[in-house]
Protein backbone atom coordinates (compact mmCIF):
# COMPACT_ATOMS: atom_id res chain seq x y z
CA UNK A 1 0.00 0.00 0.00
CA UNK A 2 1.48 3.48 -0.77
CA UNK A 3 1.00 6.13 1.35
CA UNK A 4 -0.95 7.99 -0.86
CA UNK A 5 -3.46 5.55 -1.33
CA UNK A 6 -3.74 5.70 2.38
CA UNK A 7 -4.00 9.39 2.68
CA UNK A 8 -6.49 9.16 0.30
CA UNK A 9 -8.51 6.02 2.21
CA UNK A 10 -7.82 8.33 5.35
CA UNK A 11 -9.90 11.11 2.97
CA UNK A 12 -12.49 9.31 2.16
CA UNK A 13 -13.19 8.18 5.15
CA UNK A 14 -13.22 11.61 7.14
CA UNK A 15 -15.81 12.99 4.02
CA UNK A 16 -17.77 9.73 4.76
CA UNK A 17 -18.05 10.72 8.17
CA UNK A 18 -19.01 14.46 7.75
CA UNK A 19 -21.95 13.47 6.24
CA UNK A 20 -23.32 10.03 7.84
CA UNK A 21 -26.23 11.44 10.01
CA UNK A 22 -27.24 9.66 13.49
CA UNK A 23 -30.96 9.63 14.32
CA UNK A 24 -31.20 7.98 17.59
CA UNK A 25 -34.11 5.55 17.96
CA UNK A 26 -34.76 5.83 21.28
CA UNK A 27 -34.35 8.23 24.46
CA UNK A 28 -36.94 9.61 26.53
CA UNK A 29 -37.13 12.80 28.13
CA UNK A 30 -38.39 13.52 31.61
CA UNK A 31 -37.45 12.15 34.88
CA UNK A 32 -38.47 8.86 35.87
CA UNK A 33 -39.19 9.22 39.66
CA UNK A 34 -38.20 5.59 40.44
CA UNK A 35 -35.20 5.37 38.84
CA UNK A 36 -31.62 5.44 40.74
CA UNK A 37 -30.30 7.93 37.70
CA UNK A 38 -32.95 10.58 38.76
CA UNK A 39 -29.91 13.40 39.02
CA UNK A 40 -28.52 12.80 35.72
CA UNK A 41 -32.04 12.45 33.64
CA UNK A 42 -32.12 14.64 31.37
CA UNK A 43 -35.45 16.40 32.01
CA UNK A 44 -35.97 19.31 29.38
CA UNK A 45 -36.36 19.36 25.80
CA UNK A 46 -33.29 21.77 25.68
CA UNK A 47 -30.68 20.12 27.74
CA UNK A 48 -31.76 16.88 25.53
CA UNK A 49 -31.07 19.01 22.61
CA UNK A 50 -27.96 20.14 23.58
CA UNK A 51 -26.46 16.66 24.62
CA UNK A 52 -27.44 15.68 21.40
CA UNK A 53 -25.77 18.31 19.67
CA UNK A 54 -22.54 17.88 21.92
CA UNK A 55 -22.53 14.31 20.71
CA UNK A 56 -23.32 15.06 16.64
CA UNK A 57 -26.64 13.65 16.98
CA UNK A 58 -29.13 15.13 14.61
CA UNK A 59 -32.60 13.97 15.34
CA UNK A 60 -34.44 11.94 18.32
CA UNK A 61 -37.39 9.75 19.10
CA UNK A 62 -38.04 10.91 22.55
CA UNK A 63 -40.50 8.90 24.97
CA UNK A 64 -41.57 9.97 27.85
CA UNK A 65 -39.23 8.77 30.86
CA UNK A 66 -41.66 8.54 33.45
CA UNK A 67 -44.74 7.28 31.79
CA UNK A 68 -44.78 4.09 33.86
CA UNK A 69 -45.39 6.35 37.40
CA UNK A 70 -48.01 8.90 35.78
CA UNK A 71 -49.46 7.06 33.37
CA UNK A 72 -50.19 7.40 29.39
CA UNK A 73 -52.88 9.91 29.32
CA UNK A 74 -50.61 12.39 31.11
CA UNK A 75 -47.72 11.41 30.15
CA UNK A 76 -48.50 11.70 26.03
CA UNK A 77 -50.09 15.22 26.72
CA UNK A 78 -46.71 16.43 28.35
CA UNK A 79 -44.42 15.13 25.88
CA UNK A 80 -47.00 16.12 22.69
CA UNK A 81 -46.60 19.47 24.27
CA UNK A 82 -42.67 19.36 25.39
CA UNK A 83 -41.26 18.52 21.87
CA UNK A 84 -43.97 20.99 20.16
CA UNK A 85 -41.49 23.53 19.51
CA UNK A 86 -38.90 20.79 18.41
CA UNK A 87 -40.54 19.32 15.59
CA UNK A 88 -37.36 18.93 13.01
CA UNK A 89 -35.45 17.22 15.49
CA UNK A 90 -37.98 15.53 18.39
CA UNK A 91 -40.50 13.26 17.11
CA UNK A 92 -42.26 11.76 20.17
CA UNK A 93 -43.72 7.88 21.24
CA UNK A 94 -46.92 7.84 22.58
CA UNK A 95 -47.82 5.31 24.86
CA UNK A 96 -51.45 2.69 24.46
CA UNK A 97 -53.93 1.06 27.03
CA UNK A 98 -56.84 -0.86 26.39
CA UNK A 99 -59.33 0.54 23.94
CA UNK A 100 -62.48 -0.54 26.18
CA UNK A 101 -61.69 2.21 28.46
CA UNK A 102 -61.50 5.31 26.33
CA UNK A 103 -58.83 7.17 28.32
CA UNK A 104 -56.77 7.97 25.02
CA UNK A 105 -58.20 8.94 20.90
CA UNK A 106 -59.52 6.19 19.37
CA UNK A 107 -58.55 4.05 16.54
CA UNK A 108 -60.46 6.40 14.12
CA UNK A 109 -58.48 9.47 15.55
CA UNK A 110 -55.43 8.38 17.33
CA UNK A 111 -53.14 8.61 13.92
CA UNK A 112 -54.95 11.95 13.12
CA UNK A 113 -53.71 13.08 16.59
CA UNK A 114 -50.39 11.47 16.75
CA UNK A 115 -49.79 13.23 13.26
CA UNK A 116 -50.65 17.08 14.84
CA UNK A 117 -49.13 16.44 17.69
CA UNK A 118 -45.83 15.38 16.09
CA UNK A 119 -46.00 11.33 17.15
CA UNK A 120 -44.16 8.82 15.61
CA UNK A 121 -44.29 5.76 17.21
CA UNK A 122 -46.23 4.19 19.74
CA UNK A 123 -45.36 1.90 22.79
CA UNK A 124 -47.06 0.41 26.18
CA UNK A 125 -46.26 -0.46 29.28
CA UNK A 126 -48.74 -3.00 30.39
CA UNK A 127 -46.88 -4.04 33.99
CA UNK A 128 -47.03 -0.29 35.12
CA UNK A 129 -50.31 0.50 33.70
CA UNK A 130 -51.77 -2.89 34.78
CA UNK A 131 -53.12 -4.73 32.07
CA UNK A 132 -52.85 -7.38 29.19
CA UNK A 133 -51.79 -6.72 25.62
CA UNK A 134 -53.50 -9.08 23.16
CA UNK A 135 -56.29 -8.68 20.84
CA UNK A 136 -59.23 -8.60 23.27
CA UNK A 137 -57.35 -4.82 24.64
CA UNK A 138 -55.66 -3.42 22.00
CA UNK A 139 -57.10 -5.55 19.01
CA UNK A 140 -58.41 -3.51 16.84
CA UNK A 141 -55.91 -0.72 17.60
CA UNK A 142 -53.02 -3.16 16.63
CA UNK A 143 -54.74 -3.65 13.66
CA UNK A 144 -55.20 -0.37 12.08
CA UNK A 145 -51.32 0.16 13.67
CA UNK A 146 -50.16 -3.18 11.73
CA UNK A 147 -52.11 -2.22 8.64
CA UNK A 148 -50.01 1.44 8.30
CA UNK A 149 -47.24 0.27 9.54
CA UNK A 150 -46.81 2.65 12.65
CA UNK A 151 -43.27 1.12 14.64
CA UNK A 152 -44.52 0.24 18.39
CA UNK A 153 -41.37 0.39 21.23
CA UNK A 154 -41.81 -3.25 23.24
CA UNK A 155 -39.35 -2.19 26.06
CA UNK A 156 -37.42 -4.30 28.40
CA UNK A 157 -36.17 -3.30 31.77
CA UNK A 158 -37.37 -0.15 33.81
CA UNK A 159 -39.75 -2.77 35.65
CA UNK A 160 -41.30 -3.45 32.40
CA UNK A 161 -41.43 -5.95 29.97
CA UNK A 162 -39.72 -9.52 29.60
CA UNK A 163 -38.87 -11.26 26.65
CA UNK A 164 -41.54 -13.79 27.57
CA UNK A 165 -44.24 -10.35 27.26
CA UNK A 166 -42.44 -9.63 23.92
CA UNK A 167 -42.58 -12.81 22.39
CA UNK A 168 -46.40 -13.52 23.44
CA UNK A 169 -46.79 -10.03 21.85
CA UNK A 170 -45.29 -11.11 19.14
CA UNK A 171 -47.18 -14.08 18.54
CA UNK A 172 -50.38 -11.99 18.99
CA UNK A 173 -49.41 -9.56 16.21
CA UNK A 174 -46.95 -10.97 14.17
CA UNK A 175 -47.28 -8.63 11.45
CA UNK A 176 -46.55 -5.55 13.47
CA UNK A 177 -43.69 -3.40 13.11
CA UNK A 178 -41.94 -3.69 16.08
CA UNK A 179 -38.73 -2.15 18.23
CA UNK A 180 -37.56 -4.29 20.69
CA UNK A 181 -35.98 -1.73 23.23
CA UNK A 182 -33.62 -1.51 26.22
CA UNK A 183 -32.29 -5.12 24.88
CA UNK A 184 -30.13 -5.63 28.53
CA UNK A 185 -26.29 -5.69 28.62
CA UNK A 186 -26.01 -9.32 29.33
CA UNK A 187 -25.94 -10.22 25.36
CA UNK A 188 -29.30 -10.96 24.38
CA UNK A 189 -28.81 -12.99 21.23
CA UNK A 190 -30.47 -16.23 22.58
CA UNK A 191 -33.56 -14.06 22.70
CA UNK A 192 -33.43 -12.01 20.12
CA UNK A 193 -32.47 -13.88 17.35
CA UNK A 194 -35.25 -15.83 16.74
CA UNK A 195 -37.55 -13.37 17.23
CA UNK A 196 -35.78 -11.69 14.38
CA UNK A 197 -35.91 -14.83 12.38
CA UNK A 198 -40.06 -15.49 12.35
CA UNK A 199 -40.96 -12.04 12.83
CA UNK A 200 -40.10 -10.10 9.32
CA UNK A 201 -41.19 -6.49 11.21
CA UNK A 202 -39.53 -6.78 13.91
CA UNK A 203 -36.43 -4.64 14.64
CA UNK A 204 -34.10 -3.50 17.81
CA UNK A 205 -32.37 -0.62 19.01
CA UNK A 206 -28.82 -1.22 20.11
CA UNK A 207 -28.38 1.04 23.05
CA UNK A 208 -27.60 -1.91 25.35
CA UNK A 209 -26.45 -4.31 22.89
CA UNK A 210 -22.78 -4.74 23.23
CA UNK A 211 -21.02 -7.77 22.35
CA UNK A 212 -18.62 -7.54 20.34
CA UNK A 213 -19.27 -7.72 16.75
CA UNK A 214 -22.59 -8.91 17.60
CA UNK A 215 -24.03 -5.94 15.28
CA UNK A 216 -22.07 -6.97 12.06
CA UNK A 217 -23.15 -10.77 12.61
CA UNK A 218 -26.82 -10.17 13.00
CA UNK A 219 -26.76 -7.19 10.11
CA UNK A 220 -25.41 -9.98 8.19
CA UNK A 221 -27.62 -12.79 9.02
CA UNK A 222 -30.87 -11.12 9.52
CA UNK A 223 -30.17 -7.51 7.69
CA UNK A 224 -28.90 -3.88 8.14
CA UNK A 225 -32.41 -3.08 8.23
CA UNK A 226 -33.40 -4.83 11.24
CA UNK A 227 -31.06 -2.63 13.51
CA UNK A 228 -31.32 0.70 14.79
CA UNK A 229 -28.74 3.50 16.26
CA UNK A 230 -30.58 4.12 19.84
CA UNK A 231 -28.84 5.80 22.78
CA UNK A 232 -31.21 4.99 25.44
CA UNK A 233 -30.37 8.23 27.32
CA UNK A 234 -30.63 9.29 29.78
CA UNK A 235 -29.47 5.40 31.53
CA UNK A 236 -26.90 5.39 28.57
CA UNK A 237 -25.14 8.19 26.86
CA UNK A 238 -25.32 9.05 23.62
CA UNK A 239 -21.50 8.78 22.31
CA UNK A 240 -20.50 4.90 22.94
CA UNK A 241 -22.36 3.21 20.71
CA UNK A 242 -21.74 5.32 18.08
CA UNK A 243 -18.50 4.86 17.75
CA UNK A 244 -19.31 1.46 17.86
CA UNK A 245 -21.49 1.95 14.87
CA UNK A 246 -18.79 4.08 12.55
CA UNK A 247 -16.63 0.93 13.08
CA UNK A 248 -18.96 -1.93 12.39
CA UNK A 249 -17.44 -4.40 9.54
CA UNK A 250 -20.46 -3.82 7.16
CA UNK A 251 -20.42 -1.44 3.94
CA UNK A 252 -21.14 2.01 4.51
CA UNK A 253 -24.60 1.56 3.30
CA UNK A 254 -25.55 -0.20 5.51
CA UNK A 255 -24.25 1.94 8.40
CA UNK A 256 -26.04 4.60 7.29
CA UNK A 257 -29.28 2.69 7.65
CA UNK A 258 -28.51 1.94 11.18
CA UNK A 259 -27.39 5.21 12.19
CA UNK A 260 -30.54 6.76 10.70
CA UNK A 261 -32.01 5.77 7.99
CA UNK A 262 -33.90 2.71 9.15
CA UNK A 263 -35.56 5.04 11.92
CA UNK A 264 -36.43 7.52 8.96
CA UNK A 265 -37.93 4.44 7.03
CA UNK A 266 -40.07 3.48 9.77
CA UNK A 267 -41.21 6.72 10.62
CA UNK A 268 -42.06 7.49 7.66
CA UNK A 269 -45.68 6.64 7.56
CA UNK A 270 -46.75 9.74 9.06
CA UNK B 1 -23.86 24.21 13.63
CA UNK B 2 -22.08 22.95 17.15
CA UNK B 3 -18.80 20.90 16.44
CA UNK B 4 -19.56 17.43 18.52
CA UNK B 5 -16.78 15.64 20.79
CA UNK B 6 -16.13 13.58 17.77
CA UNK B 7 -14.74 16.55 14.87
CA UNK B 8 -12.69 18.59 17.36
CA UNK B 9 -9.56 18.76 15.33
CA UNK B 10 -6.54 17.35 17.36
CA UNK B 11 -8.68 15.84 20.06
CA UNK B 12 -8.41 11.99 20.91
CA UNK B 13 -11.77 11.39 20.41
CA UNK B 14 -11.35 12.83 16.71
CA UNK B 15 -8.42 10.61 15.95
CA UNK B 16 -10.48 7.82 16.67
CA UNK B 17 -13.49 8.76 15.20
CA UNK B 18 -12.14 9.09 11.79
CA UNK B 19 -9.71 6.27 12.29
CA UNK B 20 -10.11 3.70 9.19
CA UNK B 21 -10.43 -0.05 11.56
CA UNK B 22 -9.86 -1.64 8.00
CA UNK B 23 -7.13 0.02 6.48
CA UNK B 24 -4.92 1.50 9.53
CA UNK B 25 -2.01 -0.86 11.09
CA UNK B 26 -3.27 -1.75 14.63
CA UNK B 27 -0.29 -0.25 16.29
CA UNK B 28 -1.26 3.17 14.02
CA UNK B 29 -4.14 3.71 16.94
CA UNK B 30 -3.93 7.35 18.70
CA UNK B 31 -3.00 5.76 21.66
CA UNK B 32 -2.25 2.57 23.11
CA UNK B 33 -5.20 1.02 24.67
CA UNK B 34 -5.07 -0.97 27.65
CA UNK B 35 -7.76 -3.28 28.47
CA UNK B 36 -7.54 -4.60 32.26
CA UNK B 37 -10.15 -6.48 32.72
CA UNK B 38 -11.31 -9.32 30.17
CA UNK B 39 -12.26 -12.85 29.99
CA UNK B 40 -12.73 -15.88 27.42
CA UNK B 41 -14.57 -18.91 26.58
CA UNK B 42 -17.86 -19.14 26.38
CA UNK B 43 -20.42 -18.81 29.53
CA UNK B 44 -23.56 -20.48 30.69
CA UNK B 45 -26.19 -17.04 30.12
CA UNK B 46 -25.08 -15.87 26.87
CA UNK B 47 -23.89 -16.34 23.36
CA UNK B 48 -20.86 -15.40 22.56
CA UNK B 49 -19.94 -15.73 18.64
CA UNK B 50 -16.37 -14.77 19.74
CA UNK B 51 -14.92 -15.70 22.93
CA UNK B 52 -11.85 -17.80 21.89
CA UNK B 53 -8.32 -16.06 21.55
CA UNK B 54 -8.44 -15.64 18.07
CA UNK B 55 -11.78 -14.30 17.36
CA UNK B 56 -10.87 -11.86 20.28
CA UNK B 57 -7.72 -10.94 19.09
CA UNK B 58 -9.17 -9.68 15.65
CA UNK B 59 -11.56 -7.53 17.37
CA UNK B 60 -8.78 -6.42 19.81
CA UNK B 61 -6.27 -5.56 17.10
CA UNK B 62 -9.15 -3.73 14.69
CA UNK B 63 -10.31 -1.73 18.03
CA UNK B 64 -6.45 -0.87 18.70
CA UNK B 65 -6.06 -2.30 21.81
CA UNK B 66 -2.37 -2.94 22.87
CA UNK B 67 -3.57 -5.56 25.57
CA UNK B 68 -6.14 -7.60 27.18
CA UNK B 69 -5.45 -8.83 30.32
CA UNK B 70 -8.05 -11.74 31.09
CA UNK B 71 -9.07 -13.99 33.06
CA UNK B 72 -10.42 -17.42 31.82
CA UNK B 73 -14.20 -18.01 32.64
CA UNK B 74 -13.60 -22.10 32.49
CA UNK B 75 -10.50 -21.05 34.87
CA UNK B 76 -12.86 -19.16 37.55
CA UNK B 77 -15.65 -21.37 36.85
CA UNK B 78 -14.97 -24.98 35.98
CA UNK B 79 -11.50 -27.19 35.66
CA UNK B 80 -9.60 -25.43 33.01
CA UNK B 81 -5.87 -24.52 34.35
CA UNK B 82 -4.14 -21.17 34.44
CA UNK B 83 -0.96 -23.38 32.68
CA UNK B 84 -3.91 -23.99 29.83
CA UNK B 85 -4.79 -19.61 30.17
CA UNK B 86 -0.89 -19.29 29.73
CA UNK B 87 -0.59 -21.20 26.69
CA UNK B 88 -3.12 -19.40 25.15
CA UNK B 89 -1.30 -16.05 25.66
CA UNK B 90 1.79 -17.52 24.36
CA UNK B 91 0.34 -17.96 20.98
CA UNK B 92 -0.61 -14.14 20.65
CA UNK B 93 2.24 -12.55 22.68
CA UNK B 94 1.79 -9.11 21.39
CA UNK B 95 -1.84 -8.96 22.94
CA UNK B 96 -2.84 -11.17 25.17
CA UNK B 97 -1.58 -11.71 29.24
CA UNK B 98 -3.57 -12.97 31.96
CA UNK B 99 -4.77 -12.87 35.68
CA UNK B 100 -4.29 -16.19 37.67
CA UNK B 101 -7.56 -17.19 38.00
CA UNK B 102 -8.31 -17.64 42.40
CA UNK B 103 -11.35 -19.72 43.04
CA UNK B 104 -11.89 -20.12 46.94
CA UNK B 105 -13.62 -23.52 46.19
CA UNK B 106 -10.70 -25.16 44.55
CA UNK B 107 -7.86 -24.56 47.38
CA UNK B 108 -5.68 -27.15 45.89
CA UNK B 109 -5.91 -25.61 42.66
CA UNK B 110 -4.69 -22.08 43.77
CA UNK B 111 -1.60 -23.62 45.73
CA UNK B 112 -0.37 -25.82 42.68
CA UNK B 113 -0.79 -22.24 40.59
CA UNK B 114 0.76 -20.04 42.79
CA UNK B 115 3.79 -22.61 42.82
CA UNK B 116 3.75 -21.74 39.17
CA UNK B 117 3.36 -18.49 39.01
CA UNK B 118 6.91 -17.03 38.07
CA UNK B 119 6.61 -20.06 35.24
CA UNK B 120 3.76 -18.66 33.23
CA UNK B 121 5.65 -15.57 33.42
CA UNK B 122 5.88 -12.93 30.71
CA UNK B 123 2.25 -13.69 30.46
CA UNK B 124 1.20 -13.37 33.96
CA UNK B 125 0.00 -9.97 35.47
CA UNK B 126 -1.58 -10.59 38.63
CA UNK B 127 -4.34 -12.38 40.61
CA UNK B 128 -7.71 -12.43 39.80
CA UNK B 129 -10.85 -13.02 42.37
CA UNK B 130 -14.40 -13.15 41.82
CA UNK B 131 -15.99 -13.15 44.94
CA UNK B 132 -19.48 -12.10 44.19
CA UNK B 133 -19.66 -15.48 42.01
CA UNK B 134 -18.00 -17.73 44.17
CA UNK B 135 -20.30 -16.66 46.86
CA UNK B 136 -16.74 -16.04 49.47
CA UNK B 137 -16.02 -12.63 51.10
CA UNK B 138 -13.02 -11.15 50.25
CA UNK B 139 -11.89 -10.93 53.45
CA UNK B 140 -12.37 -14.79 53.83
CA UNK B 141 -9.51 -17.04 54.88
CA UNK B 142 -9.87 -19.26 51.78
CA UNK B 143 -7.96 -16.27 50.13
CA UNK B 144 -5.44 -15.65 52.11
CA UNK B 145 -2.46 -17.50 50.36
CA UNK B 146 -3.65 -16.16 47.43
CA UNK B 147 -3.60 -12.20 49.19
CA UNK B 148 -0.19 -12.75 50.57
CA UNK B 149 1.68 -14.08 48.00
CA UNK B 150 0.32 -10.82 45.85
CA UNK B 151 1.21 -8.54 48.98
CA UNK B 152 4.90 -9.75 48.99
CA UNK B 153 5.48 -9.90 45.50
CA UNK B 154 3.01 -6.34 44.73
CA UNK B 155 1.13 -7.74 42.23
CA UNK B 156 -2.10 -6.40 40.91
CA UNK B 157 -5.70 -7.75 42.01
CA UNK B 158 -8.22 -7.33 39.82
CA UNK B 159 -11.63 -7.98 42.03
CA UNK B 160 -15.26 -7.69 40.81
CA UNK B 161 -16.74 -5.46 42.86
CA UNK B 162 -20.42 -4.55 43.28
CA UNK B 163 -22.18 -1.82 45.42
CA UNK B 164 -23.89 -3.63 48.14
CA UNK B 165 -22.64 -7.02 47.41
CA UNK B 166 -22.01 -8.82 50.64
CA UNK B 167 -18.94 -10.70 48.97
CA UNK B 168 -16.95 -7.45 47.48
CA UNK B 169 -19.05 -4.32 48.10
CA UNK B 170 -17.77 -1.75 49.95
CA UNK B 171 -17.19 -2.60 53.52
CA UNK B 172 -15.22 -5.99 53.17
CA UNK B 173 -12.94 -4.09 49.90
CA UNK B 174 -12.59 -1.68 52.49
CA UNK B 175 -11.24 -3.89 55.15
CA UNK B 176 -8.76 -6.11 52.46
CA UNK B 177 -7.41 -2.91 50.78
CA UNK B 178 -6.26 -1.61 54.24
CA UNK B 179 -5.30 -5.06 55.46
CA UNK B 180 -2.75 -5.73 52.10
CA UNK B 181 -1.29 -2.21 51.09
CA UNK B 182 1.40 -3.44 48.95
CA UNK B 183 -1.06 -4.64 47.18
CA UNK B 184 -2.23 -2.98 44.03
CA UNK B 185 -5.97 -3.10 44.25
CA UNK B 186 -7.64 -3.43 40.58
CA UNK B 187 -11.66 -2.37 41.64
CA UNK B 188 -13.50 -3.93 38.70
CA UNK B 189 -16.47 -2.16 38.01
CA UNK B 190 -15.71 0.52 40.27
CA UNK B 191 -18.45 -1.14 42.35
CA UNK B 192 -20.69 0.42 39.64
CA UNK B 193 -21.82 2.99 41.89
CA UNK B 194 -19.77 6.13 42.19
CA UNK B 195 -19.88 7.51 45.72
CA UNK B 196 -19.11 3.63 47.03
CA UNK B 197 -15.36 4.24 44.55
CA UNK B 198 -14.81 7.44 46.08
CA UNK B 199 -15.49 6.68 49.87
CA UNK B 200 -13.12 3.75 49.38
CA UNK B 201 -10.48 6.09 47.03
CA UNK B 202 -10.77 8.60 50.52
CA UNK B 203 -9.11 6.08 52.60
CA UNK B 204 -6.83 4.24 50.75
CA UNK B 205 -4.22 4.78 48.45
CA UNK B 206 -3.39 1.53 46.95
CA UNK B 207 -6.85 1.40 44.76
CA UNK B 208 -7.53 1.62 40.77
CA UNK B 209 -10.86 1.94 39.66
CA UNK B 210 -11.75 -0.10 36.86
CA UNK B 211 -14.35 0.72 34.28
CA UNK B 212 -16.47 -2.84 32.89
CA UNK B 213 -20.03 -2.05 31.80
CA UNK B 214 -19.88 1.92 33.25
CA UNK B 215 -18.71 4.00 30.01
CA UNK B 216 -21.91 3.78 28.30
CA UNK B 217 -23.70 4.80 31.38
CA UNK B 218 -24.46 8.60 31.24
CA UNK B 219 -22.38 10.61 33.66
CA UNK B 220 -20.69 8.05 35.14
CA UNK B 221 -17.22 8.68 33.99
CA UNK B 222 -18.00 12.39 34.64
CA UNK B 223 -19.01 11.39 38.12
CA UNK B 224 -16.04 9.01 38.59
CA UNK B 225 -13.43 11.62 37.79
CA UNK B 226 -14.44 14.23 39.43
CA UNK B 227 -14.96 11.88 42.62
CA UNK B 228 -12.14 9.77 42.85
CA UNK B 229 -9.39 11.43 40.13
CA UNK B 230 -8.25 10.68 36.49
CA UNK B 231 -5.15 9.09 38.00
CA UNK B 232 -7.00 6.85 39.56
CA UNK B 233 -9.18 5.49 36.93
CA UNK B 234 -8.17 2.79 34.46
CA UNK B 235 -9.87 1.11 31.06
CA UNK B 236 -11.68 -2.75 31.07
CA UNK B 237 -14.10 -4.06 29.32
CA UNK B 238 -14.90 -7.95 30.33
CA UNK B 239 -14.21 -8.93 26.39
CA UNK B 240 -15.47 -10.84 25.15
CA UNK B 241 -18.57 -9.45 26.95
CA UNK B 242 -18.86 -6.21 25.99
CA UNK B 243 -16.93 -4.13 22.61
CA UNK B 244 -14.24 -2.44 22.49
CA UNK B 245 -15.26 0.33 20.47
CA UNK B 246 -18.39 0.73 22.52
CA UNK B 247 -16.36 0.89 26.30
CA UNK B 248 -13.88 3.37 24.36
CA UNK B 249 -16.34 5.54 23.02
CA UNK B 250 -18.14 6.11 26.43
CA UNK B 251 -14.63 7.08 27.82
CA UNK B 252 -14.06 9.71 24.05
CA UNK B 253 -17.74 11.12 24.60
CA UNK B 254 -17.43 11.89 28.15
CA UNK B 255 -17.19 15.30 29.59
CA UNK B 256 -13.65 15.27 30.98
CA UNK B 257 -10.51 16.99 29.38
CA UNK B 258 -7.84 14.64 27.04
CA UNK B 259 -5.71 14.39 29.51
CA UNK B 260 -8.08 12.03 31.75
CA UNK B 261 -9.33 10.26 29.28
CA UNK B 262 -5.45 9.68 27.93
CA UNK B 263 -4.95 8.72 31.66
CA UNK B 264 -7.69 6.33 31.50
CA UNK B 265 -6.67 4.21 28.54
CA UNK B 266 -3.45 3.65 29.04
CA UNK B 267 -1.63 6.83 30.88
CA UNK B 268 -2.20 4.92 34.45
CA UNK B 269 -1.41 1.25 33.74
CA UNK B 270 2.03 2.58 32.12
CA UNK B 271 2.80 4.24 35.24
CA UNK B 272 2.30 1.52 37.12
CA UNK B 273 3.30 -1.67 34.84
CA UNK B 274 5.30 0.28 32.32
CA UNK B 275 5.21 -0.49 29.20
CA UNK B 276 7.42 -3.42 28.01
CA UNK B 277 5.14 -6.05 30.28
Amino acid sequence: MTSETLEQKRAARKEWLSKLEFFDAFCSLYIDNNSEEFESAIASPEKLLAEMDRNGVSRAVVYHGNTGMVGAAYANNELAEGIKAYSDRLTGVWSILPEQCHELPDVEHIFVAMKENNIGALTLYPTWHRWIPNKLTIGRLMEAVAARKVPVYLPLGNGEGSWKWVYDFMKEFPTATTIVATLGLWGSDRNLRPLLENYPNLHAEMSQYWVPEGITDMAKIYGADRLLYGSGMPKMGFGSTMLSIVNLQLPEGDIEKIASGNIKRLLAWN
Amino acid sequence: MVTSVWNKPGTIANAFWERGWDFEAPETAPLPVYDMHGHMGSHNAIYFARCDAPEMVKHLKRSGIRRLVFSHHHALWGEFRNAQVRDICSQFPDVLRFYVAINPHRPQYIEEDLKLYDSFKPYVVGLKILAGYHKVVVTDKRYEKAMEFAAERKLPVLFHTWNGCPFNGLDPMTQLCKRYPTVTFFIGHSFSNWQAAKKLADQTENTYFELTSLPGQYGMIEHLVQEVGSKRIIFGTDMPWFDEFQHIGGILSAEISDEAKKDILCGNIERLLGKDW
